[in-house]
């Protein structure tokens, strides 16, 4: 279902749902993935993981691996050029290179179970996993801290005995795991709650959790003795792979090319390097090409989740609905080295709603997990979780339907955030409203059933991204572009490229080049792909219509001012200009040597503009009062996203958060005993939906077009994650007049939940 | 160019901070005017108030520029009268 607003330019190929460029390569098992990538002389290395939560290293003995036969080369984390201790870069995702090059390698210090502490490299993998067993690591096992109120309590172990919050005047003098507090405020928070009629303070809790891509982190690298090195990895970002990966090894840029594999799903997981230096480093001293592909354990062990959260939320509202006054305490696990999506959660709080009185604090925690990495919407579903829940509550309190108090409330171009300038876009209210007009909304419910809602906001992204177009000699079109396909942007990029030149979809290849073959491109993530990338493909278009005007003129012998490009065809302006027939790219292509060469234009972005995203959902569930397991009954979730350049990409989109969303909300969860080790470190334990655990998700596409992009592109990859889990929790209540306050709300808990109730 | 634009035509815009911004670099002071006609100028005149905290707004921000939002480009320009709010510069998964 898609809902068009303000949308009237009439579009012949966006907007249409072709077969995927690169979808039969992807099924017929052709398509190359990371660990897909072999070269002759090539090495296997395997990495050592500490098994301890938190742990000195005392020393590291690798003379027996060393001395296994097809063993040719052991590094530890002092193998590693030193960084420099620094954060660089926006405050959000500042990069501190002393702790990213510890990440990569534990050196005086295993932080988590699962952090690497040496890798081998051996000529097949079992030599390589016979060896990793011979490494000999002497440990001082330290106290660990996982929960994230654990690890601010004052007695705390710590796990940097010299860490001091940032963000606080003035500094404090005595450590903590408390990496950094912010704060964002507008207007007078005592007075707003005054002047509230009803409020409501809750504490919440969210469970840590994974990506869940399939597909494991996986490369191949080969350190030539030139100095030239290559990598082929799976990733959301080449160019982001070669920065890290040189920054970590010391190695010039234009050194390292780096290709991309096809991607297994990363939903942010990949957008930070791992294995890429490990592998690297090792081909640099052995001379041959090394491959390392992480497990599935590898992968839950020590890769990064998204944060788990320890949250209070206040809200208040005058009896007609409208919100006065919110509050957030927003408390997240960063995982072993600082970093955590609080900012983005403390921003995005209260994004959807026009309040006048409005805090948010967060603080960012250190604690004996892997390191967080970004995941959908990066915090934005976490602070959600405990606002739409709250919102929920308040609504029940003052007899008001769920919707119509968001309705009420919602932002629109002009109104404040939370964080101080205006938004400049409408699009939330479109989202309520066509759930309110929805013909399942209204309709009754069965026993033990229950209906929930909630909203979500993400930002979207802009940036910087470089496309190139060139028409082949038939005439023909290939576009390339440095954007990792994760969600299907080739095909996207084509239709825009299409739909611009006035060729059909077909004409176009469409193409993702490597860091050699194309300016920078910035991640594939933040939703901002079709959008910066979109647009700059839209910009080498145009320049080359005016590339082929040029050359079309030169066939006519008129000025280029006379000719005009109208559906794939240089035509000229007016009867003016001479009676010529149009001519195609095919016949421009023809004449290009004499008119002046290969036809082609590279055109590259910063791009501005970007416009948020808004999403709406409600569900229906059943929960067994027996059990307490949640059966999802309906799910329909409503996006604003611009414009659907490909329509069924967007609905995969949205279907694609949703299912992520109720895998967070019922079930996904890190266990860990009591030493600190975890205890799922696998899809059967650690339960992602499927199939059968999911209902048919109804993606309702809004459609307000974002005046800056050429097409109205906004942005749908993030904002469908962030409702579910709260639609998901106020549902459970709606059926059994039960709070749930935790994450995942699995069967264990809502059936203590309905057995206190009832006790 | 940038330069003689901004000299030629001088105008005023409304610069904003977040508290963050404010609390580390400019002594809690948020709200600034100043006359620019580019985010280049308005960088430049930042600079001056509080020296070096233009490289810092480069680094660290993305701009609302009356709530549109931008990375920071200089040539981008900035209408007179307009806001432009530094905001932290956001990533996302």
């Amino acid at each position: 279902m898609t809902t068009h607003q303000n949308s009237t330019k009439v579009m012949k190929v966006v907007g249409t749902s072709p077969v995927r460029p690169d979808g039969v390569q992807k099924v017929t098992g052709v398509a190359q993935y990371g660990a897909d990538y072999s070269l002759p002389g090539m090495l296997w290395s395997q990495i050592l993981r500490s098994p301890h939560a938190h742990a000195n290293i005392r020393s590291i003995n690798v003379d027996k691996a060393r001395a296994l036969p097809g063993v040719k080369c052991v590094i530890i984390g002092s193998d590693f050029p030193e960084q420099a201790f620094d954060y660089v870069g926006p405050e959000r995702v500042a990069v501190n290179y002393w702790h990213m090059t510890r990440n990569i390698m534990a050196r005086e210090k295993a932080l988590y179970e699962g952090h690497a502490v040496a890798a081998v490299a051996a000529s097949t993998r079992a030599i390589a996993e016979q060896a990793i067993k011979l490494i000999e690591v002497d440990y001082e096992i330290l106290p660990h801290v996982i929960d994230v109120d654990d690890a601010m309590a004052d007695d705390a172990p710590l796990l940097y005995p010299d860490m001091l919050m940032r963000g606080v005047d003035p500094a404090p003098t005595k450590p903590s795991n408390v990496s950094k507090r912010l704060e964002f405020k507008v207007g007078d928070l005592e007075a707003g709650f005054a002047s509230a009629d009803e409020v409501v303070e809750m504490s919440f809790k969210t469970a840590p959790v994974h990506q869940g891509y399939i597909e494991p982190h996986a490369c191949l690298a080969r350190y030539g003795a030139d100095g030239q090195c290559e990598l082929w990895s799976s990733s959301q970002g080449h160019f982001v792979v070669r920065a890290y990966t040189a920054k970590l090894l010391n190695i010039n840029l234009s050194n390292l090319l780096v290709h991309p594999a096809e991607i297994g799903g990363g939903f942010g997981g990949k957008t930070v390097v791992y294995v890429e230096p490990v592998a690297l480093l090792l081909s640099r001293l052995t001379g041959h090409p090394v491959k390392i592909m992480m497990s599935r354990e590898d992968v839950f062990k020590a890769t990064g989740p998204t944060s788990g959260s320890s949250m209070t939320v206040k809200i208040g509202v005058k009896k007609d609905g409208k919100i006065v006054a919110a509050d957030a305490l927003l408390k997240f696990q960063a995982g072993a080295f600082p970093g955590s999506p609080v900012m983005n959660a403390a921003m995005c709080s209260f994004a959807p709603y026009e309040i006048a009185n409005t805090r948010a604090v967060g603080f960012d925690v250190v604690s004996n997990r892997p390191k967080s990495a970004a995941y959908r919407a990066p915090g934005s579903p976490i602070s959600a979780f405990a606002v739409e829940s709250v919102l929920d509550v308040l609504a029940t309190k003052i007899g008001m339907d769920p919707l119509e108090l968001r309705l009420k409330n919602a932002v629109k171009a002009g109104s404040p955030t939370s964080w101080g300038p205006k938004h400049s876009h409408d699009g939330f209210a479109e989202t309520i409203q066509v759930l309110l007009d929805h013909p399942e909304y209204k309709k009754p419910l069965g026993k033990n059933q229950g209906r929930g809602v909630a909203s979500g906001f993400w930002f979207n992204g802009g940036g910087e991204s470089t496309a190139s177009v060139h028409i082949n000699e038939d005439g023909t079109v290939v576009i390339a572009t440095g954007s990792m396909d994760v969600g299907g942007s080739r095909a996207s990029m084509a239709l825009m490229a299409a739909e611009t030149l006035g060729v059909p979809y077909e004409a176009v290849r469409s193409t993702v080049a490597d860091t050699a073959s194309i300016g920078y491109n910035h991640v594939t993530g933040g939703s901002r792909v079709t959008f910066a990338t979109g647009m700059v493909v839209v910009e080498a278009c145009n320049k080359i219509i005016d590339e082929l005007r040029l050359r079309a003129a030169l066939m006519w012998d008129v000025d280029v001012t006379g000719v005009v490009w109208e559906d794939g065809f240089a035509k000229p302006a007016d009867k003016s200009v001479g009676d010529f027939a149009p001519l195609s790219l095919k016949a421009i292509a023809a004449k290009r040597a004499v008119t002046g060469g290969p036809i082609g234009v590279e055109s590259s972005v910063n791009a501005g503009g970007n416009a948020p995203g808004f999403s709406t959902q409600f569900c229906d569930v059943e929960v067994d009062p027996d059990t307490g397991k949640v059966t999802v009954l309906r799910f329909v979730a409503a996006q604003d996203v611009g414009r659907a350049i490909h329509p069924k990409y967007v609905e995969g989109q949205i279907h694609g958060g949703v299912v992520q969303g109720i895998g967070w909300a019922l079930n996904e969860e890190y266990i860990y005993d009591k030493n600190g080790r975890l205890s799922n470190a696998g899809f059967l334990d650690y339960r992602i939906p499927v199939a059968s655990d999911l209902p048919m998700i109804e993606a309702v596409i809004v459609e307000v077009p974002n005046p800056l992009h050429p097409f109205g592109v906004k942005g749908v990859g993030e904002a469908n994650i962030v409702p579910p889990m709260a639609a998901m929790a106020n549902a459970i209540f709606n059926a059994t007049g039960c709070r749930m306050t935790e994450l995942p709300m699995s069967p264990p808990k809502v059936l203590a939940a309905i057995d206190a109730k009832n006790a | 160019m940038l330069k003689m634009l901004d000299t030629v035509l001088p105008q005023t815009v409304r610069v904003m901070l977040t508290g963050g911004f404010s609390r580390r670099y400019t002594n809690g002071v948020r709200e600034f005017v100043v006359q620019a006609t580019t985010v280049r100028g308005v960088l430049r005149a930042m600079n001056e108030l509080y020296p070096g905290l233009g490289e810092h707004l480069e680094e660290e921000t993305s701009i609302a520029i009356d709530g549109v939002i931008h990375e920071v480009v200089y040539t981008q320009a900035v209408p007179a009268g307009c806001e432009v709010f530094f905001i932290p510069r956001i990533e996302g998964g």
